[in-house]
């Protein structure tokens, strides 16, 4: 009984004692860990995106509250040239064919257009869906207006991905939430960066 | 349907977690002398991988990722693979004594096993639901098995014929593997 | 002192971890594809096989033996629970070519092997030496077979490019065929060196490491207990 009693102090001794200096840590890490993972995995895409600017749009990362939704917020990375807000970008989702796909989405600041959209994270099949993160797919969105934004095939201006008509719609569908979003929080940004 | 079917055949074959993925080389190369040992092996192995991935899986989705405790994923998961087999064995001495008897030497050995850790991760990284988990582990311990019984195959002969001294054990089991994972790459250009 | 330095020694070349005790083979395989990542891999089996091996050892007199095993998963777990989370935030780029192999250190036969067979039975300095000994010869292995593969398969090393002009890389080394082949030659190499010396100094035999589950340290514990 005793070392029954013994056996189960220690393991749990140990366990506690791993388990409060792991918490510590993922909190000492975690503001860390957000910002590289923003730097390897949405940096590339950002910096696709971005009309030229000089300042590092992940540090300037802002979150904002989504007016109308409460609980729901979107973080907005701006590109600032001269101090200027020269466009921002934002993160949406859209159901493709294996999964969400998520799509960074550029803002021109001054006029209402796409500066472009790159693709962060996906589960496409590989050599068909995955084509929309190509360029042939995600050019067609830089210096788009912000209608339109639809396949030619409903009535929009843009060539969904041969043989990938799953993938493109769910490209496009974060785009469109992404319009949607800017729509409601334009003005908030346009204050935030001048 | 299709999409399983792909999946079983690149878990087997394209992706083979041994030869193409590098997990579980341990008893890859320790248990691979005669066949009747490959084959007890590999059957403990699919047995015990299909159980992780399954169990691990609810888990992670019921119990770590609600208590946004998934960075504890590595611990919780080796502790719940370990529990496993020994519940595992405790389960089939008292249930089943014959199938104990064939299985039972292996299973102490599979905790350590990086295939079964690496298979419920993978399972985890790659997102997959509870069907194409179980899918998946089986059709990648089955890829496990025929992997081990082919070397076992191989080494039964190589055992008789005459080696340099210092290619005996490991090094000539490695090269064997080498040779083997370079037939499986002709697979790759099957399923792209 | 003379001790501890041979602790630490010990793991540089008699028991040189995945050349010598056939041990730890996996991750030796998957991520030698360059020096770089074999030198990352590498570290980070040196931070968690030092700290469970002074961590075991100080604990090593409370343990009651039956739960030994479960309690030394339980720290080398969260030793590299500790490195994954280091690794992401000062190292993606290395984490993210790593992939699962940072998990899967818990499993790697070094860690539970040196902790059955030597921090439960030494104080806590001889163990952090054998640790720290096991840990830089299993880190010189890597970087030495990432090195070499990275040589032929990319004509770099450690991302610099070395081979001359017209070199043609040689994809095979860096794909699965060439890291089980690679290994293969060299721990057949190293086998006929200590032949070879141990013929000179006019000894018997070296007898050539042989892969059994017996020479991975978990496997025997397994088959002690069973």
């Amino acid at each position: 009984m005793r070392e029954i009693m013994k056996m189960v102090v220690v393991l749990s001794l140990i366990s506690g004692l791993s388990g409060a200096v792991l918490a510590w840590l993922k909190d000492a890490t975690k503001n860390r860990i957000e910002e590289q993972v923003l730097t390897y995995v949405q940096g590339p895409a950002l910096e696709q995106v971005f009309p030229p600017h000089d300042n590092n749009p992940i540090t300037d990362r802002k979150r904002f509250e989504v007016p109308g939704a409460p609980g729901e917020s979107v973080t907005i990375f701006p590109a600032l040239k001269d101090g200027k807000l020269a466009g921002y970008a934002m993160e949406t989702y859209g159901q493709g064919y294996g999964g969400d796909i998520g799509v960074i989405v550029g803002f021109d600041a001054g006029k209402d257009a796409l500066t472009g959209i790159g693709v962060t994270t996906m589960k496409e099949t590989p050599g068909l869906g995955t084509n929309v993160a190509k360029h042939g797919f995600t050019t067609q969105f830089a210096g788009h207006p912000l209608e339109k934004l639809e396949l030619k095939s409903k009535g929009g201006s843009i060539d969904a991905v041969s043989g990938a008509s799953y993938s493109s719609t769910g490209a496009i569908t974060a785009v469109q939430k992404a319009v949607a979003l800017r729509d409601k929080l334009k003005d908030e940004i346009g204050k935030t960066w001048q | 349907m299709t999409e399983y079917f792909l999946l079983i055949i690149s878990a087997i074959f394209v992706n083979n977690i041994l030869l193409a993925q590098y997990l579980g080389n341990c008893p890859f190369l320790g248990c691979s002398r005669n066949i009747g040992t490959a084959a007890g092996m590999g059957a403990a192995v699919v047995f015990v991988v299909v159980m992780a991935s399954g169990f691990t899986w609810a888990i992670q989705r019921y119990v770590l990722v609600p208590f946004s405790l998934d960075y504890l994923q590595t611990i919780v998961f080796i502790l719940v693979i370990a529990a496993l087999v020994q519940f595992v064995e405790m389960f089939l001495k008292k249930a089943a004594p014959p199938l104990y008897k064939s299985l039972g030497i292996f299973l102490p050995l599979i905790t350590t096993n990086c295939a079964v850790l690496g298979i419920a991760i993978i399972c985890q990284r790659k997102d997959y639901g509870i069907v194409k988990t179980l899918v998946f582990s089986f059709a990648s311990a089955l890829g496990f098995m025929l992997a081990l019984l082919l070397m076992a195959a191989i080494r039964e002969r190589f055992e008789l014929s005459r080696l340099p001294q210092s290619m005996k054990g490991a090094p000539a089991g490695l090269v064997m593997a080498g040779l083997m994972s370079l037939a499986f790459f002709a697979f790759k250009g099957m399923i792209s | 002192m003379s001790t501890l330095w041979k602790e630490f020694s010990k793991g540089l070349w008699n028991e040189l971890p995945p050349f010598r005790l056939v041990l730890g083979l996996c991750p030796t395989l998957a991520v030698t594809k360059t020096a770089n990542n074999g030198l990352g891999m590498g570290l980070a089996v040196i931070f968690v096989l030092t700290l469970s091996n002074m961590l075991i050892s100080m604990v090593r007199k409370i343990i009651p033996a039956k739960v030994r095993i479960a309690c030394f998963i339980v720290i080398a777990a969260s030793l590299v629970v500790a490195v994954e989370l280091l690794m992401q935030a000062y190292a993606y780029p290395l984490y993210q070519q790593l992939g699962i192999f940072v998990p899967l250190i818990v499993v790697n036969c070094i860690i539970l092997g040196r902790a059955e067979a030597f921090a439960s039975r030494n104080p806590v300095l001889p163990s952090i030496a054998d640790g720290l000994g096991m840990g830089v010869g299993y880190t010189a292995s890597l970087t030495f077979l990432g090195a070499l593969r990275e040589l032929f398969g990319y004509g770099t090393v450690f991302g610099a490019p070395v081979m001359w002009g017209s070199f043609k890389p040689f994809s095979f080394m860096i794909e699965a065929p060439g890291a089980f082949v690679c290994l293969g030659v060299l721990l057949a190499g190293m086998n006929f060196f200590s032949a070879w010396q141990a013929r000179r100094k006019g000894g018997p035999d070296a007898v050539p490491a042989v892969s059994d589950c017996g020479s991975c340290g978990m496997c025997d514990m397994a088959r002690k207990r069973g």
